[in-house]
């Protein structure tokens, strides 16, 4: 059960040097081998290591450089989603925090890879100590000729910024980064057009997220067969960084090899079992915007195939645990309370439909509840998947179809008794 | 031409064209809020929701299992587009069910109602029914200025005033602030709103939450007549439409012409027929700045001219009928006369005409300089030498400088103000342009028919009547 993990042992203050990375890390090794590669092998390398995408979508990060054209009238971009605001997520968070060498040599090769010159990481406001980190990581990085003019004499030219966000989630979400990096209301963009064609300032740009971007340097030193190998499941390599809170007895994060633990596994294996030894009553497997899981549902292996296949999703690898002392119905209308706050307002079924869900839950959860409100509930939610601009309305309502549908008792409970059967 | 199939029906479309516009062709309607032919698509509002299918490779069409948004899909070969499927029926009720859940139900109150989108795609396309009932939104109004009415509890948030701004009348003046359900539409630091096409504001918005203070609680929508006609503010001679009611004009309002306006109104042309509504307006024949009678103001008229140096002075703001009527008659009004065309100071002639902004606006502010130009008629390069002069003005030319001639020698027929004519020795009431039919010649070399929306009042009489009475008066001034 044993992966060789890559990052958790470096997970100290010790590690962010440009020294510890260079000699206990074997840093920017893998950026001279890319300087030797063609742009194509190099993306043939990430494709057969089989990462997926490690934000949230899953989506192959070697099938995604390979959207970008090779020519362009307008610069390409790179640009690292660093906003990590799905709730439950704190993996990116450390990556930034302890080596964030691994990101800027992985954004390098990225650039280089695609054609870009310029790389953007944009961070959420509210990770002002990460960005400061960033910041003196990547002066590091300038000084000893890994950024900037003719990189390590290859030729090549890279320089890296780091932007700050302001405090929105919904610049999670790649085209409303992009617009808010463009320094725009931080709102989603119609698509098609995709990034990869019109991205950043109108050129060809790539969005990946800080985990994707930090296993590239893995890859491209090791290979894309190892990394593939290190996942025990088909199209999905390398290890996973989880992050694991709620009711459990050793919150944090934890790193597996992708499809190699079950749920039940990283519960009662990795972080020491049930908070207070108490029954388990739910998990969010994927950060809040994945469907609850429910205590029966704990034997599916953790990665993206498996848990799409339960009606659920890995997400950005956050698990939350709640164990039976806390009420469903008050954290349902908690989730929903904040894709509501975080809706940009475009499209009307997210603007009208996540404050309604809200305040229709704010009632059950007061003890005001009528009996059509769950039919009523059920059916504004299916009225807002799938039929808005952007998956934040997916988000808000795939929660409120499975809490309420797994945990209808709860909220009857709420409506007829008027108040919380566990109070 | 590539073909695609809408409700089972084949229709021809160019390449290139969203949902929207080829089933508009094809007569079939499809609801929107957020889409307008003349902005950038946004695909927000959500009620063009359409089934769309394409063929795949083997020839068989996969229907797309996601509603789409028909504004921001272009047609392709062989597409199938389905309107009125359950599936988009339920779509159209869950957005129109979305959008109501907070707008006031002001329409006993709305100047909108009659000819509000809201309304009507409600009606067609929504439920009869509300199953909201929690606290509605409401919003703080701030005054916007002279123009338009802003009432924020009605807006659906299409954003349409805001890309109208940045895009067409090229300031960024209305923005949204806050986010989510919370977002306002406003203006910069709550300013009032700069742009002189601010009219627009109020014709694009869905709803009644942008609305003309020049037209609030006058009328009801449905109450107006509708005439379409052409603007006689500039020589782009934009096509609008002028409202009225009982033989008065309340408002005006673009149509759509693809080569002179687009779907736009600058709102000094939206506004000018507000000009004549003015009691200034001479309305009976007059002497001297005293009222008169027909008879009498002609034969005091022709008494004025006679044995001296006469110049014609045609109005470039006049018909090219009546322009022309004026050329051929001129010998008989006074012999030897001069024939000269003014309009606007400092733009004589068509080559001297341009662009005054980058939007609508041309530098002569006269609807027919093209046209009377084409008749023939030359400007008015001064007037030294002259002793009187008869002017006939359709109430946007701007009366020359007189020089040397005095006032009580200047005979004025057409539409005139008593402020600025109580000195002439006649002012021979005519028609203005809503209360006569003809042609202007816009800087396009476009010819413009337009028709008569409304009497004139009484004391009024078209340009013919009084060239005519003028010639067949006898000696003793008796028609």
């Amino acid at each position: 059960m044993s992966t060789e993990k890559l990052y958790l042992q470096h997970f100290n203050d010790e590690a962010r040097s440009l020294d510890y990375y260079l000699q206990k890390m074997g840093g920017y090794k893998a950026l001279k081998k890319a300087f030797s590669m063609s742009q194509d092998d190099i993306i043939n390398e990430v494709k057969k290591s089989n990462l997926r995408g490690r934000g949230g979508a899953g989506f192959p990060t070697g099938m995604k450089w390979g959207f970008i054209p090779k020519q362009s009238p307008k610069p390409k971009y790179l640009v690292c989603n660093a906003d990590e605001s799905e709730p439950g997520t704190f993996k990116d968070r450390d990556i930034m925090r302890y080596t964030p060498h691994l990101l800027i040599e992985g954004m390098v090769i990225g650039g280089f890879a695609i054609g870009a010159h310029h790389g953007y990481i944009y961070i959420r406001g509210e990770y002002t100590r990460e960005a400061k980190l960033l910041w003196a990581a990547i002066e590091e990085a300038y000084a000893k000729g890994f950024l900037g003019k003719n990189i390590q004499g290859s030729g090549f030219d890279f320089d890296l910024t780091v932007h700050r966000g302001a405090g929105a989630y919904i610049c999670g979400e790649e085209s409303a980064l992009l617009n808010s990096l463009e320094g725009k209301r931080g709102e989603p963009r119609v698509k098609p057009p995709f990034p990869a064609q019109v991205g950043a300032f109108g050129g060809p740009t790539i969005v990946n997220n800080v985990e994707s971007l930090s296993n590239i340097p893995f890859i491209i030193d090791k290979g894309g067969e190892w990394f593939s190998g290190l996942g025990k499941l088909e199209r999905s390599g390398g290890t996973r960084l989880i992050s694991v809170s709620g009711h459990v007895k050793k919150p944090g994060i934890i790193e597996v090899g992708a499809g190699s633990v079950t749920i039940r596994d990283i519960i009662y294996n990795h972080c020491g079992g049930v908070l207070g030894d108490r029954k388990l009553k739910a998990v969010i497997p994927g950060g809040s915007s994945a469907p609850v899981l429910t205590a029966d549902e704990i034997d599916v292996i953790y990665d993206i195939e498996p848990l799409m296949k339960l009606g659920t999703m890995m997400g950005s690898a956050a698990l939350m645990v709640v164990n039976d002392s806390y009420c469903v119905v008050k954290l349902l209308t908690r989730i929903t309370k904040f894709y509501a706050h975080e809706s940009c307002g475009q499209c009307t079924p997210c603007r009208e439909g996540c404050r309604w869900m809200e305040d229709i839950l704010h009632r059950i959860e007061h003890g005001h509840g009528k009996e059509k409100d769950l039919e009523m509930l059920l059916d504004i939610a299916d009225n807002i998947n799938g039929k808005t601009l952007c998956a934040l309305g997916d988000a808000a309502a795939g929660p409120v179809m499975s809490f309420v549908k797994k945990f209808k008792s709860d909220f009857e409970a709420h409506i007829r008794g008027g108040k919380c059967p566990n109070a | 031409m590539p073909k695609c199939l809408i409700n089972g029906k084949e229709v021809e479309f160019e390449a290139g064209k969203n949902i929207v516009e080829v089933a508009k062709k094809a007569g079939v309607e499809i609801p929107v809020f957020c889409y307008h032919p003349g902005l950038t698509v946004v695909a927000q509002c959500r009620m063009c929701y359409v089934e769309v299918g394409t063929p795949g490779k083997d020839g068989k069409v996969q229907m797309i299992p996601k509603l789409q948004t028909a504004c921001s899909t272009a047609a392709t070969e062989g597409m199938v587009v389905l309107t009125q499927s359950e599936k988009v029926k339920k779509g159209q009720k869950a957005t129109m069910e979305f959008l109501l859940l907070n707008h006031p139900l002001d329409c006993p109150i709305c100047d909108k109602s009659g000819e509000c989108d809201l309304q009507d795609n409600s009606f067609k396309y929504g439920d009869a029914y509300m199953r909201h009932s929690e606290e509605r939104r409401t919003y703080v109004d701030l005054d916007m200025g002279p123009v338009i009415q802003k009432n924020m509890n009605r807006c659906i948030h299409c954003t349409r005033c805001i890309r109208f701004g940045a895009e067409i009348a090229g300031i960024r003046e209305m923005v949204a602030i806050q986010r989510g359900n919370n977002t306002e539409i406003t203006t910069i630091d709550g300013k009032e709103l700069q742009t002189e096409y601010a009219g627009n504001y109020a014709d694009i918005c869905p709803t009644g939450s942008l609305t003309l203070k020049d037209f609030r609680f006058h009328k009801r929508a449905w109450m107006l007549k509708k005439t379409p006609t052409i603007c006689e503010g500039c020589s782009r001679g934009c096509n609008m439409e002028i409202h009225h009611q009982n033989g008065v004009l309340e408002r005006c309002i673009p149509r759509e012409n693809m080569e002179i306006n687009r779907y736009w109104l600058c709102d000094e042309g939206r506004f000018h027929f507000r000009d004549i509504q003015n009691d200034d307006r001479v309305t009976t024949p007059m002497i001297a700045g005293a009222v008169s009678d027909w008879n009498a103001a002609i034969a005091k008229a022709k008494d004025a001219l006679k044995g001296k140096k006469t110049a014609i002075l045609i109005g470039t703001d006049l018909t090219t009928e009546e322009a022309k009527l004026i050329k051929e008659t001129a010998s008989q009004l006074a012999p030897g006369a001069q024939v000269f065309h003014f309009g606007t100071p400092g733009v004589n002639s068509v080559a001297q005409d341009g662009d005054a902004d980058k939007l609508l606006k041309r530098k002569s502010k006269t609807a027919n300089l093209n046209g009377i130009e084409t008749l023939g008629i030359k400007p008015l390069e001064s007037l030294s030498g002259v002793q009187a002069v008869m002017a006939f003005g359709g109430g946007r030319a701007v009366m020359p400088e007189l020089s040397g001639v005095s006032p009580s020698n200047v005979v004025a027929a057409g539409v005139f103000f008593r402020s600025k004519s109580s000195q002439f020795a006649a002012v021979l009431p005519g028609l203005s342009f809503y209360e006569k039919s003809g042609s202007v010649t816009n800087f396009q070399n476009k010819e413009q028919k337009f028709v008569r929306a409304v009497a004139s009042p009484k004391g009024c009489k078209p340009l013919s009547e009084i060239l005519m009475t003028w010639v067949h008066q006898d000696k003793s001034g008796v028609a």
